[in-house]
C-alpha cells in the first residue's frame, strides 16, 4: 500500500505528487490548470482534472496515467467544468458546470449517462456519500442539494414531475466553498463552508440544519476527523480552525482554537486516515503535513519551484495497491497504462441505445493467483469400492433369481420329454400287436 | 538379524520402508495372486497418507543405508503398480490405476518429476483403449486429473505439461460421443475442468470441437439433470482456455441467442410475436455477422425435441446456469457484460405467467397450456438466479439500470405467490440493498415492507385466532402508508384488491424459510437505510418485528425440551427462525431513527430472557444484542480534544461510570467490555484523536462486519444525541446572566425542540455549576463553557435513561453517595 499526495494549482504548474510516508517527490503531470475541487483520482487507475480556460465557450477534462507525465486523454464537454468527482470504485465521474448543470459519465466507455440542471449558478463542490449512492452538490448561489443517483435514472418518476433532489439546503447566503460528509451511512452528517464566513452542519436523515458556526474569516476548505466530533476549517486568514460539531457557541474561535503559520490563505485540506495526518495547501504554493494531535507540522512539500509560485487549490490522498511480485508489477503497470479509458462524450445518447447496455467489469486485482485443484484419487477408491460391493451383491441376487427361473424351465422341459417318450413307446407297442395278429 | 531390531516409536523413520513392504505383500495383488478383498484398498490408502510412506526422506538428513532401504521400498511399490497397470485383467489394472493416482499425490518431487511422463502415457493408453471397462476408464480420468494437479505446481514444466494435456483432448471428445455412463461423464467433466483451469493452452487447437461436443451433450435428450449442470458449469469455464475478452463475449452472445431461440418456441402463443424477434435482433445487430450457433452448424437440434416442454425448460435452465456461472466466476481480463440483453431476457421470462393474451387464445390448446404452466416455476427460478448473478457481477455499476430492475422486482413480487420464488426475490432484494446503498433503500423500502408484512403474517399456528384479529389493522396500516406514498388512485385500488386476494394464500403457505428470507431482507433494509426517508414505514416495521420476535420466542423457549423429540431439521429450522427474528429486531432497535426506539423496553426484556436459554446460538446472539443496545442507551460521545478533567469536582462519577459500562462476561465480549471501559475512562479524561481512531479500529477488527456497521450507526446516534444535548446546554447557558455575549433566547429555541420539563429539571445541577464558577474566578471563559457542556451531557444522559426524571434523585446524583446511584440505575 502506497499513499500518494497529489496537488494541483490554478496556474499551469502541473499536478505534483509525493509519497506521503517518505516525502519523496514523484512524477509531475502536465499540463494542468485546475479549478478548486477539480482534481480527482479515478479509483486507483488514473488522475482526472477539469481545466480552467480563458475562453468560457467550452471546457476540457484531462486524464493522466500514473506512469506518464503527459496528459493521455483529453475530453471536451459542452461547457467548462468546475467541480469534478469520481466514486470510490472509479466507475463513474461527475462534473459540475458553470451553468449549474451536473453531468454523470460512465468512465469505462465515456458515455454521458445523465445530465440534469442542478443549480441556478455554477457548481462549486461535488461529494459522493460513503456508499456512492447519493451525491451532494454545492453551488455559487449558496444552495446545497442531495441527489439520489438511482432516482435520477428512474424515468417513471421524472415523468411524474417530482423534484429530483432529496434535500435542498438554502441557508448559506454566499458561494459554497467546501462540503464534507462523514461515515454515518444513512445517518451521516454533512458539513459545508461558505464565503459568508459560516460553517453549517446538516443532518442527512432529517434534511435540516443542525448547527451554524461563525468564523472571523472566509472558510475555504474543510476536513473531517473520523471520530465525528471535530472538523478542521482552513481559512482565508491563513489559519486552520478546529471546530467542534457539538460546539456550545456559534463562534468557532471560542471552541478549540486554531493553528497557523506565517503564510497566505489556506485553500484546501485533506485528512489521511493512515497515520492520522492533516494536509493543507495554501496560496503560496506550500503543502504542509500536520499532526492533529500535537498541532505541529510534520513535513513541507513545495508544489511550485522557482520564482513563479502558483497557489495550491486541490489536494487529494490516493492509496495505490502495489502488486507483490516485481515481475508482475511491470506487467501490471503496462496493462494499466493501456487501460486508460476513452474521452468523455458531450451529449447523452438516445434512450434506445442505452438499453443495449454493456457494462465493463475489471478483473479482480489478485486474479493472477494460481489455482489449485484438489486431489481426488483417494476419494474415488472409496466410492468405487462401495460401488463394486453393491454391484456384486445385487448381481449375485439377480443371478440367483435367473438360475431359479432356468431350473423351473428345465423341470418343465424334462416332463415334456418324458411324455413324448411314453407316447412314442405306446405307438411302437401297438404296432407290434397288429403285426402279431396278421 | 532383522527380526531382533527394535524401533523407537510409531514415528520412527526406519518403520516406513517396513510398513510399505508389508502393505505390498499383504494387500496389493500381484500378477499371479487374485484380488480377494476390495476393502483393503481403503486401508492401504489411509496408511500411506498417515505415515507418508511414499515421501522418501532427503538423503542428507539420515544415514545412507536407511535412505537406500527407503528408496528400494518405493521402487518396488512403483514397479508393482506398473505391472498391475499393464495387466490384461481389468480388476488388477483398476487397482494399479487408482494407486498411481494416490502415488502422484504422495511421492517425492524428484520421483514425480522423473516418472510422471511414463505414468501419464500408461494412463492415457487405458483411456484410449475401446476395450477398457467403464470402471477402469473412470479411474484413469481421476488419476490423470491428479497427475496434472501435481504437475501444475512445477513452474519449469509448463510447456511439457501443456503438451501432455493436449494429448487428452481428442480421446476425451471421442469418449463424449459414445454413449457413456454417468460416472464416466462425471470423471471426464472433472478432468476437462482441471485442464482448463491449470493448463488452458491445451485447448488451443481443439476449442471449437470441445464446445460442440459439450453443447451436444447439453442438447441431448438423454442427459440427466445432474449432468446438465456439470456440463453447463464446464461450458462456463471454457472461455478461460483462450482468456481474452472476445472469447468471453462470443460465448455469452451464443448462450443468449440459444436461450432466446428456445424461448421463442416455448412461449409461442403466450407472448406477443414480436418480442422474440426483437430479442434475437438485438443480439445480432445489423452489420455484424451472426456467430455460429452454440454447438456447431446444426446446433444439435432435432425437430422432435421441440414438442417437449420439459426438455426445453431443462435446456434453458442449463444454459441460464451456464450464463450465471460465467458472470460470477472471475475472469483474468476485462469483460463486457451485456447487461441490457440479460435484463431483457429476465424480464421476458418473468412476464409470462401462463395466462393467455386475449388476442391469441385460438393458437393454444388447454393441454399445451397445462404443460407450459407445469414447467414455468422452474423457468422463473432460473431467471431469478440469472438476475442475481448479474447483480453480483456488476454491483454498483448497475446504476443506469437500477430503476428498471427495481420496477421488475416490484412487479414480480406482486404477482409471485410460490414460496421458493419469493425466497429468491428476497435474496435479490438483499443483494441490491447491499451493493447500492441508501439510494436503493429509498427505492425498495415500500416493496420490502409490504411483502414482508404479508409473509410474516400468522407467525405461529397456536396464535392463529389472536393473529387473525391483529391482521386487519396491520394490513390496513400498510395499505394506508402505501396509499400515502403512491399518488395514482387506480394503482391504489388494484393494490387493495391484490392484497385481499393474497392474504388467504400466504396464510396457509408461508414456510419458515420464506419467513427467514423476509426477515433478512428487513434487517438489511434497516441496516442500510433505516433513517432516511423512512417516515412512512418505520413504525409499522418496528411493530411487525417486535411481534415476530416475540411470537417466535414466546412458546418455544419454555418448551425447549419438547422439541428434542422432533427431527433435527425441524429443530434447526426453528432455531434459525428465532435467530433471524432476533437479528432483525435488534437491527430495528439499533438502526437510527428520529425518535427513541419505540420498543426498547420490550427488546431489553426479550434479549435478557433469551440470554438465559439453553440454545447457545440464541443465547450468544442475545448477549451480543444487549451489548449493541448498551451503545444506544448510553451514547458515548467521543470526547473533545482538550476537555478538562472532571474527577476532582465530582468524585462519585467514577463509580457511576464504571457501573454504567458493565457488560456480560463472555469471552468474545471481554474485548468489547474492555474497550467500553476505555471509552468510559476517556469520557472523563483528556483524549487524543489518534487514540480514538485506535479504539475505532479495535472495534472494527473485533466485531464481524455487520455488527461493526451497527456499532458505527449507534455511535452516530450518539453524535445526534450529543447534538441534542448541545441544544439544551445552550438553553442553560442563556439563563446565565454573566454571559454577556450570548444571543437572544428566541433564536436559540428555533435550533431544536425543547420541552419545559427538560429546561426546569436540571436547575439544581445548574446552581452547582454557578457556585463552582464563582469559586474559581480565574477559570477562562472557554473552560467554563466546556464544563457547562459536560454537565449538560450528563444531565441529558440521565434524561435518556428515564422517561420522567425525578428532581430529587437527580439532585442526589451530585450530592449523595453511590447507593443512590445504584437505586437510580435500578429504577
Amino acid at each position: 500500500m502506497e499513499i500518494t499526495v497529489i496537488a494541483s494549482s490554478s496556474i499551469d504548474e502541473g499536478i505534483g505528487s509525493w509519497d506521503l510516508k517518505t516525502g519523496t517527490e514523484q512524477l509531475q503531470f502536465k499540463p494542468c490548470a485546475s479549478p478548486a475541487h477539480g482534481l480527482t483520482a479515478v479509483g486507483e487507475k488514473f488522475l482526472a482534472s477539469s481545466q480552467l480556460s480563458a475562453r468560457n465557450t467550452s471546457g476540457s477534462i484531462f486524464y493522466w496515467s500514473w506512469t506518464k507525465p503527459q496528459a493521455e486523454v483529453k475530453s471536451y464537454p459542452v461547457e467548462p467544468i468546475k467541480a469534478l468527482a469520481a466514486n470510490n470504485e472509479g466507475t463513474y465521474l461527475v462534473g459540475g458546470g458553470i451553468s449549474g448543470d451536473i453531468y454523470l459519465w460512465e468512465v469505462a466507455t465515456g458515455k454521458l449517462l445523465k445530465k440534469w440542471h442542478g443549480h441556478y449558478r455554477s457548481v462549486t463542490c461535488l461529494v459522493f456519500s460513503g456508499d456512492d449512492s447519493l451525491l451532494v452538490s454545492g453551488s455559487q448561489d449558496g444552495s446545497i442539494r442531495v441527489w439520489s443517483l438511482i432516482r435520477l435514472f428512474d424515468d417513471f418518476q421524472r415523468q411524474q414531475g417530482n423534484t429530483l433532489y432529496e434535500h435542498n439546503f438554502n441557508e448559506h447566503t454566499m458561494s459554497v466553498t467546501d462540503i464534507v460528509i462523514d461515515y454515518g451511512g444513512c445517518n451521516a452528517v454533512i458539513i459545508s463552508s461558505s464565503e459568508d464566513r459560516t460553517c453549517k452542519v446538516w443532518s442527512l436523515s432529517r434534511g435540516k440544519l443542525l448547527k451554524n458556526i461563525i468564523f472571523p474569516s472566509v472558510i475555504n476548505a474543510l476536513a473531517l476527523d473520523p471520530g465525528g466530533c471535530v472538523f478542521y476549517a482552513g481559512a482565508r486568514d491563513s489559519k486552520i480552525y478546529i471546530g467542534a460539531i457539538n460546539a456550545t457557541s456559534e463562534y468557532g474561535t471560542q471552541v478549540l482554537g486554531s493553528v497557523s503559520e506565517k503564510g497566505k490563505a489556506i485553500t484546501c485540506l485533506a485528512y489521511c486516515a493512515d497515520g492520522n495526518l492533516l494536509i493543507s495547501g495554501s496560496e503560496d504554493g506550500v503543502v504542509c503535513v500536520w499532526d492533529p494531535k500535537s498541532l505541529r507540522h510534520v513535513r513541507t512539500l513545495i508544489h511550485a519551484k522557482g520564482s513563479r509560485k502558483g497557489p495550491v487549490n486541490n489536494i487529494q490522498i490516493v492509496r495505490k495497491t502495489i502488486v507483490a511480485n516485481s515481475n508482475k508489477t511491470q506487467v501490471s503497470w503496462k496493462s494499466r497504462g493501456a487501460l486508460i479509458p476513452p474521452p468523455l462524450e458531450k451529449y447523452e445518447r438516445p434512450v434506445e441505445d442505452t438499453m443495449d447496455g454493456i457494462v465493463t467489469v475489471d478483473p479482480p486485482p489478485f486474479s493472477d493467483v494460481p489455482v489449485y485443484s484438489s486431489f481426488l484419487s483417494a476419494d474415488l477408491i472409496d466410492e468405487q469400492v462401495k460401488e463394486l460391493q453393491q454391484q456384486g451383491s445385487a448381481a449375485t441376487e439377480m443371478e440367483m433369481e435367473r438360475l431359479k427361473l432356468e431350473y423351473k424351465r428345465s423341470l418343465q422341459m424334462n416332463e415334456q420329454w418324458q411324455k413324448n417318450y411314453e407316447n412314442l413307446l405306446q405307438v411302437v407297442m401297438e404296432e407290434e400287436q397288429i403285426g402279431g395278429t396278421n | 538379524m532383522a527380526s531382533f531390531e527394535r524401533f523407537d516409536d510409531m514415528c520412527d523413520l526406519r518403520l516406513k520402508p517396513k510398513i510399505l513392504r508389508n502393505l505390498l505383500s499383504e494387500y496389493v495383488p500381484n500378477e499371479k495372486q487374485p484380488l480377494t478383498n476390495f476393502l483393503s484398498l481403503s486401508k492401504v490408502v489411509s496408511t500411506i497418507s498417515t505415515h507418508k510412506l511414499l515421501s522418501e526422506s532427503p538423503p542428507a538428513s539420515i544415514d545412507q543405508k536407511l535412505h537406500a532401504k527407503s528408496k528400494s521400498a518405493v521402487d518396488d511399490w512403483v514397479a508393482r503398480l506398473s505391472a498391475l497397470i499393464s495387466s490384461d485383467m481389468p480388476d488388477k489394472s483398476w487397482v494399479g490405476i487408482c494407486l498411481i493416482g494416490v502415488t502422484c499425490q504422495e511421492c517425492s518431487s524428484d520421483r514425480f518429476f522423473k516418472s510422471y511422463s511414463v505414468w501419464f502415457n500408461s494412463l492415457l493408453s487405458h483411456l484410449k483403449n475401446p476395450a477398457s471397462s467403464r470402471i477402469v476408464r473412470v479411474a484413469s480420468c481421476t488419476s490423470i486429473s491428479d497427475l496434472l494437479t501435481r504437475l501444475s505446481r512445477f513452474s519449469n514444466t509448463k510447456k511439457d505439461a501443456v503438451s501432455h494435456a493436449s494429448k487428452l483432448i481428442l480421446p476425451i471428445i471421442k469418449l463424449l460421443d459414445e454413449d457413456s455412463s454417468e460416472a464416466l461423464l462425471e470423471g471426464i467433466v472433472h478432468l476437462l475442468s482441471t485442464i482448463v483451469l491449470l493448463f488452458p493452452a491445451a485447448f488451443h487447437s481443439n476449442y471449437d470441437k470441445i464446445e460442440a461436443a459439450i453443447a451436444s451433450k447439453i442438447f441431448s435428450a438423454k442427459t440427466s439433470s445432474n449432468m446438465l449442470k456439470k456440463f453447463a458449469h464446464f461450458l462456463a469455464l471454457l472461455p478461460k482456455a483462450k482468456g481474452d475478452e472476445g472469447t468471453w463475449s462470443l460465448m455469452m452472445q451464443k448462450l443468449l441467442i440459444s436461450i432466446n431461440v428456445h424461448l421463442n418456441n416455448f412461449f409461442q402463443g403466450l407472448e406477443e410475436e414480436t418480442k422474440g424477434t426483437k430479442a434475437i435482433q438485438r443480439l445480432t445487430p445489423p452489420g455484424k455477422d451472426s456467430p455460429l450457433p452454440l454447438g456447431g452448424q446444426n446446433g444439435g437440434l432435432d425437430d422432435a425435441s421441440w414438442n417437449s416442454e420439459q426438455l426445453i425448460v431443462s435446456r434453458v435452465s442449463a444454459l441460464m446456469f451456464c450464463t450465471s456461472t460465467m458472470l460470477t466466476t472471475s475472469y483474468k481480463s476485462k469483460i463486457n457484460i451485456p447487461v441490457g440483453s440479460l435484463l431483457s431476457l429476465v424480464e421476458r421470462v418473468l412476464l409470462v405467467n401462463g395466462s393467455l393474451p386475449r388476442a391469441m387464445s385460438p393458437f393454444m390448446t388447454g393441454i399445451q397450456q397445462e404443460l407450459v404452466c407445469a414447467e414455468l416455476p422452474a423457468l422463473h427460478s432460473s431467471a431469478l438466479e440469472l438476475l442475481c448473478a448479474t447483480l453480483k457481477s456488476i454491483r454498483s455499476q448497475l446504476l443506469p439500470y437500477a430503476a428498471s430492475v427495481v420496477r421488475l422486482v416490484s412487479s414480480y413480487f406482486r404477482k409471485c405467490s410460490l414460496p421458493e420464488l419469493r425466497i429468491k426475490l428476497y435474496s435479490i432484494t438483499t443483494t441490491l440493498l447491499k451493493s447500492m446503498g441508501i439510494g436503493m433503500a429509498m427505492q425498495l423500502a415500500q416493496e420490502v415492507v409490504i411483502n414482508a408484512s404479508v409473509d410474516l403474517d400468522q407467525t405461529s399456528l397456536e396464535a392463529f385466532d389472536v393473529a387473525s384479529s391483529k391482521n386487519p389493522s396491520l394490513t390496513n396500516g400498510a395499505l394506508l402508508q402505501a396509499c400515502s406514498k403512491k399518488r395514482k388512485h387506480s394503482g391504489v385500488e388494484a393494490e387493495n384488491s391484490v392484497f385481499e386476494l393474497r392474504i388467504p394464500h400466504n396464510h396457509l403457505r408461508s414456510p419458515i424459510s420464506l419467513k427467514i428470507a423476509s426477515l433478512e431482507a428487513l434487517e438489511t433494509l434497516l441496516t442500510i437505510g433505516g433513517a432516511l426517508g423512512s417516515d412512512s414505514w418505520r413504525e409499522s416495521v418496528d411493530n411487525l418485528l417486535l411481534t415476530t420476535a416475540t411470537n417466535a420466542c414466546e412458546g418455544r423457549w419454555a418448551n425447549a425440551e419438547t422439541y428434542h423429540c422432533l427431527p433435527n431439521k425441524s429443530t434447526t429450522d426453528l432455531v434459525e427462525f428465532q435467530l433471524a427474528a432476533l437479528r432483525a429486531f435488534s437491527a430495528s432497535l439499533v438502526s437510527p431513527s428520529r425518535v427513541r426506539p419505540a420498543f426498547l423496553a420490550e427488546g431489553l426484556e426479550l434479549f435478557r430472557t433469551g440470554k438465559l436459554q439453553a440454545g447457545m446460538k440464541v443465547a450468544g446472539f442475545c448477549a451480543h444484542a444487549l451489548m449493541s443496545l448498551e451503545v444506544v442507551i448510553h451514547p458515548r460521545a467521543l470526547p473533545l480534544d482538550g476537555l478538562p478533567t472532571l474527577s476532582n469536582r465530582f468524585p462519585e462519577s467514577n463509580s457511576f461510570g464504571s457501573e454504567k459500562h458493565n457488560t456480560p462476561n463472555l469471552n468474545k465480549l471481554n474485548v468489547i467490555a474492555h474497550d467500553g471501559d476505555d471509552l468510559g475512562n476517556r469520557w472523563q479524561a483528556k483524549a487524543d484523536v489518534p487514540s480514538n481512531n485506535a479504539i475505532q479500529r479495535t472495534l472494527d477488527t473485533t466485531l464481524p462486519l455487520q455488527e461493526s456497521n451497527r456499532l458505527k450507526v449507534g455511535n452516530d446516534l450518539a453524535t445526534v444525541v450529543s447534538l441534542s444535548v448541545q441544544d439544551h446546554t445552550d438553553i442553560v447557558a442563556s439563563e446565565n446572566g454573566q454571559q454577556a455575549d450570548v444571543p437572544e433566547k428566541v433564536p436559540e429555541e428555533s435550533l431544536g425542540p425543547v420541552t419545559d420539563k427538560d429546561v426546569t429539571a436540571p436547575k439544581d445541577g445548574y446552581e452547582e455549576v454557578v457556585s463552582g464558577t464563582q469559586e474559581g474566578e480565574d477559570l477562562a471563559v472557554k473552560d467554563s463553557l466546556m464544563e457547562e457542556a459536560s454537565i449538560g451531557k450528563k444531565i441529558e444522559s440521565l434524561g435518556e435513561s428515564d422517561d420522567d426524571p425525578i428532581p430529587s434523585l437527580q439532585e442526589g446524583d451530585f450530592l449523595s453517595s453511590s447507593s443512590d446511584s445504584d437505586s437510580d440505575i435500578e429504577s
